[in-house]
């Protein structure tokens, strides 16, 4: 077979063995097959609700599978986005209920750059780590997420609780602060606006500035990068912050589009998830939009599941395992199907 | 009457649709030296890699002793009894050179091996051979002939009927050669067959019996060496006549680079010691010596990649050696690395991007966005200009051939506003052709008034363009020569294995 051939090849039965081991959980954890099927259409495609839900899970997927895909570009593995994203939601929850006396749009434009500050300097933290002592930033990033849900923890207790609260939430945000409804009636709101612009600026800045380009090319090799006259650290550095920048606008546009206050466990999971989201995008802007929604709508459907049949919705943790080790195993497939191939 | 001890027939192997060996055979007899010559990538290693398993033969047939022979990996070929040196050492550093050579042999009393009667069957075979190996020794404290002699080692004790030898004395100096030459001879006297891939046409006069010379992956010629001289051979190798470089007398201008007594250390070790030396514009300085003697640190020094201990480099009066490595390269120095892969190239980078990691980038760039299109024309220009093979210039520069990266390379770091070019191993890899270019090359800069350090660990290359040669050994140097039609030799050989000479 030529490697063409077998790239496609390989892609289709890692599909289909995706779908048929899917099907084996599912069919083994549910009440009927067919029932859990529709159930999971229903839930994620049944109704406008339930098609606006899958886009308000996708945004913040999105925004941290572009912080994750930011840190890939220079070699830096940032397994810290949850980390990143509360930081974010810190920032505009701060700005929010100290300053809640400036104008909306004032309030709106400095929540996205203290957020992408606050996130961006988390994942810079152990960015700056990695490029002056050469300490892994996998460990640091991933122990940052702890800090920083500790953090969140304390600030809920304490300083940001909110006065008439009898759990640990802060206030509410002002209604200026609030993103508008993109339909109305549901909850699909203007982070979506903000996530797919992240994506284009993404984009625009990785492939198309000098920047963007110093990163790539540290990431791909350092040395030939450093040889070439590159300022790897500043590069590398560079990278951490936008990295953290983007979870950090997903903790923004959470706080001001969804929840509108900070809460324990705001994420389920995003910054983990979107590991998930960036090697299924292919860590590309606008591949990583596509896998968030592929994501949310398993994230959804499994919930319609759980209602039709009774399917955990655990089940769309297993299916995202599934894809993600099948995935990695794609190039051992790839290989094996073309070889005896003369141009192997 | 010789028996044939192996026959390689209408060997065909494609990569990526191109032929690197196209009905190849090869026939190798008992008790000879068989030299396999030929430009790089005539096909050469890729024919012995199929023999020793590492690759698969898309057709043909290998007959061994006279039974066909079927080979899926390296341990197959060692249990046939066929073993290989590559180019590039496989020994594990910190091991001695005793437990390298009897590395993933279960002996007697396994996994209590006794070292004692190990090292003294090394001895022997080391003995027998005049192949002075101490068992002993760390492979990090040994020079790289010492390397080679155990890999040779590593064969003898498996007992190999045929010894592949790919470019053996690429690595080694002129005395070092003639010790390894009478090992070789031994060997053969003793019945073994060796196959000595090269692409140096007097060692295979020296030393082969028979040579069967590959070009373009087909096999041209197929004759014993009584049969053919240098020129024929040449002939053959290059299927067109070579235009020697003409190197005018000239002398440079000011002093271009000064390096002022230079040091570095690392891991307690002084490997750049004092160093002196200076270069005019509009001349070569070649520097010569054998490999690991100080060289990389040299030119990394005078970029800024590492770090210098002590002294100081000035380029055209003006102290370099505490700015950055930009800096250095945006005051008109070009950086051709010995390591094109890991130093000069990002691989997975498409040619224009490549392009794009130069010091003079201004046209490139506006605002900090990339001009895409001012990027693409410049590269094609240099495609065109420098021949350079490709499908376009938007493929990852890892599809290349070694020739064409480098050449890309040259592209890149030899602009217009460049005034120092150091050239480590430029032509290292490179096919004769593509070599010549480049020295013609470096030649023509110096005529315009750039002042080159050529690093080469090959004699011939750094005499046929340099104007002066220095000689440096663990890190000093050992003496400077003007190269002109009298220069000695047998004193540039003994400055290169450390001696002092007055």
């Amino acid at each position: 077979m030529k490697r063409k051939e077998a790239s496609l090849a390989a892609s289709l039965i890692v599909l289909f063995l995706t779908i048929l081991l899917s099907l084996v959980f599912i069919g083994v954890a549910g009440d009927s097959l067919s029932s859990s099927i529709s159930g999971f259409f229903k839930g994620a495609f049944g109704s406008a609700y339930s098609i606006s839900e899958v886009f308000v899970k996708a945004i913040p997927l999105t925004l941290c599978g572009l912080s994750v895909a930011a840190g890939f570009y220079s070699g830096f593995t940032n397994i810290g986005a949850e980390g990143q994203f509360y930081m974010g939601a810190v920032a505009a929850t701060v700005l929010g209920m100290y300053c809640p006396f400036l104008p909306g749009f004032l309030l709106i434009i400095l929540g996205i750059v203290l957020s992408f500050l606050f996130g961006g300097i988390w994942a810079a933290i152990p960015g700056v780590l990695k490029a002056k002592f050469g300490i892994s930033e996998v460990i640091n990033t991933l122990m940052f997420n702890y800090i920083a849900t500790g953090i969140v923890g304390i600030l809920l207790q304490t300083v940001l609780k909110a006065p008439d609260a009898y759990f640990p939430v802060s206030s509410y945000m002002p209604e200026g602060m609030w993103l508008f409804k993109i339909i109305p009636g549901t909850r699909l709101h203007a982070g979506l606006i903000l996530a797919v612009l992240s994506a284009i600026f993404m984009y625009v800045f990785v492939w198309r500035t000098w920047a963007g380009f110093k990163i790539r090319a540290v990431g791909s090799n350092r040395r030939a990068a450093s040889c070439a006259g590159i300022n790897v650290s500043l590069s590398l550095v560079l990278s951490s912050l936008l990295s953290g920048g983007f979870a950090g606008l997903a903790g923004f546009s959470e706080i001001a589009g969804l929840q509108h206050r900070l809460l324990e466990g705001m994420s389920p999971g995003y910054g983990y998830l979107a590991i998930v989201a960036s090697l299924l995008g292919g860590n590309n802007p606008f591949g990583i939009i596509l896998a968030s929604i592929i994501i949310a709508v398993i994230q959804v459907g499994s919930q319609g599941m759980q209602r039709s049949s009774g399917v955990p919705t655990a089940i769309s943790n297993i299916i995202l395992g599934l894809v993600v080790l099948l995935i990695l195993l794609r190039p051992v497939l790839v290989k094996a199907l073309s070889k005896g191939d003369n141009n192997g | 009457m010789q028996k044939v001890i192996l026959e390689m027939n209408h060997i065909d192997k494609s990569f990526f649709g191109k032929k690197a060996n196209d009905d190849v055979y090869l026939r190798v007899m008992e008790g000879e030296i068989h030299a396999l010559l030929g430009e790089n990538g005539a096909g050469k290693t890729t024919l012995m890699n199929i023999l020793y398993g590492l690759y698969q033969a898309d057709s043909g047939e290998i007959i061994w002793k006279g039974e066909p022979l079927a080979i899926k990996s390296p341990k197959d070929a060692i249990d046939r009894k066929i073993g290989m040196v590559h180019q590039h050492f496989t020994l594990v550093n910190k091991l001695s050179a005793s437990e390298n050579i009897t590395l993933g042999l279960k002996t007697k009393g396994y996994p209590f091996t006794d070292r004692a009667s190990l090292d003294s069957k090394i001895s022997e075979i080391s003995t027998r051979y005049g192949l002075p190996v101490d068992p002993g020794k760390r492979i990090l404290e040994m020079s790289v002939g010492e390397q080679q002699r155990v890999e040779i080692m590593k064969l003898l004790y498996r007992d190999v009927d045929l010894l592949i030898l790919d470019e053996p004395t690429a690595v080694l100096t002129p005395s070092e050669t003639d010790d390894f030459f009478a090992v070789l001879e031994r060997l053969r006297e003793d019945g073994k067959a060796i196959i000595i891939i090269t692409h140096r046409i007097p060692e295979v006069m020296r030393i082969a019996n028979e040579v069967t010379v590959l070009r373009d992956g087909k096999v041209v010629c197929s004759k014993s060496i009584g049969d053919l001289d240098e020129e024929k051979l040449s002939q053959y190798m290059i299927g067109r006549d070579l235009s020697t470089l003409k190197r005018e007398e000239r002398t440079g201008g000011n002093v271009l680079l000064n390096i002022d007594g230079v040091s570095l250390e690392e891991k307690g070790k002084k490997v750049l010691d004092n160093l002196c030396i200076k270069i005019n514009e509009g001349e070569i300085l070649g520097i010569a010596g054998v490999d690991g003697n100080g060289q990389k640190q040299l030119a990394e020094v005078i970029l800024g990649i590492r770090k210098l201990g002590g002294g100081s480099i000035y380029l055209d009066g003006n102290r370099i050696d505490q700015l950055s490595i930009e800096e250095r390269k945006n005051m008109g120095i070009g950086y051709i690395s010995d390591d094109r892969h890991r130093d000069g190239l990002v691989m997975d980078m498409n040619l224009e991007e490549n392009m794009l990691l130069r010091s003079e980038r201004s046209g490139f760039l506006h605002h900090g966005f990339i001009d895409k299109s001012a990027l693409k024309s410049a590269t094609e220009h240099a495609i065109s200009e420098f021949s350079i093979k490709t499908h376009s210039s938007g493929i990852p520069v890892r599809l290349l051939s070694g020739g064409n990266q480098q050449k890309l390379i040259i592209a890149r770091e030899i602009h217009d506003s460049v005034r120092l070019v150091i050239a480590f191993q430029p032509t290292r890899g490179l096919d004769i052709g593509a070599s010549e270019f480049v020295r013609s090359l470096l030649l023509s800069e110096r005529d315009k008034g750039c002042a080159v350090l050529l690093i080469s660990a090959d004699l011939e290359e750094i005499f046929s363009i340099s104007d002066e040669v220095a000689v440096i050994h663990s890190g000093r140097i050992m003496g400077i020569v003007r190269n002109n039609s009298d220069v000695d030799m047998t004193r540039i050989g003994l400055m290169m294995a450390g001696k002092e000479v007055m």
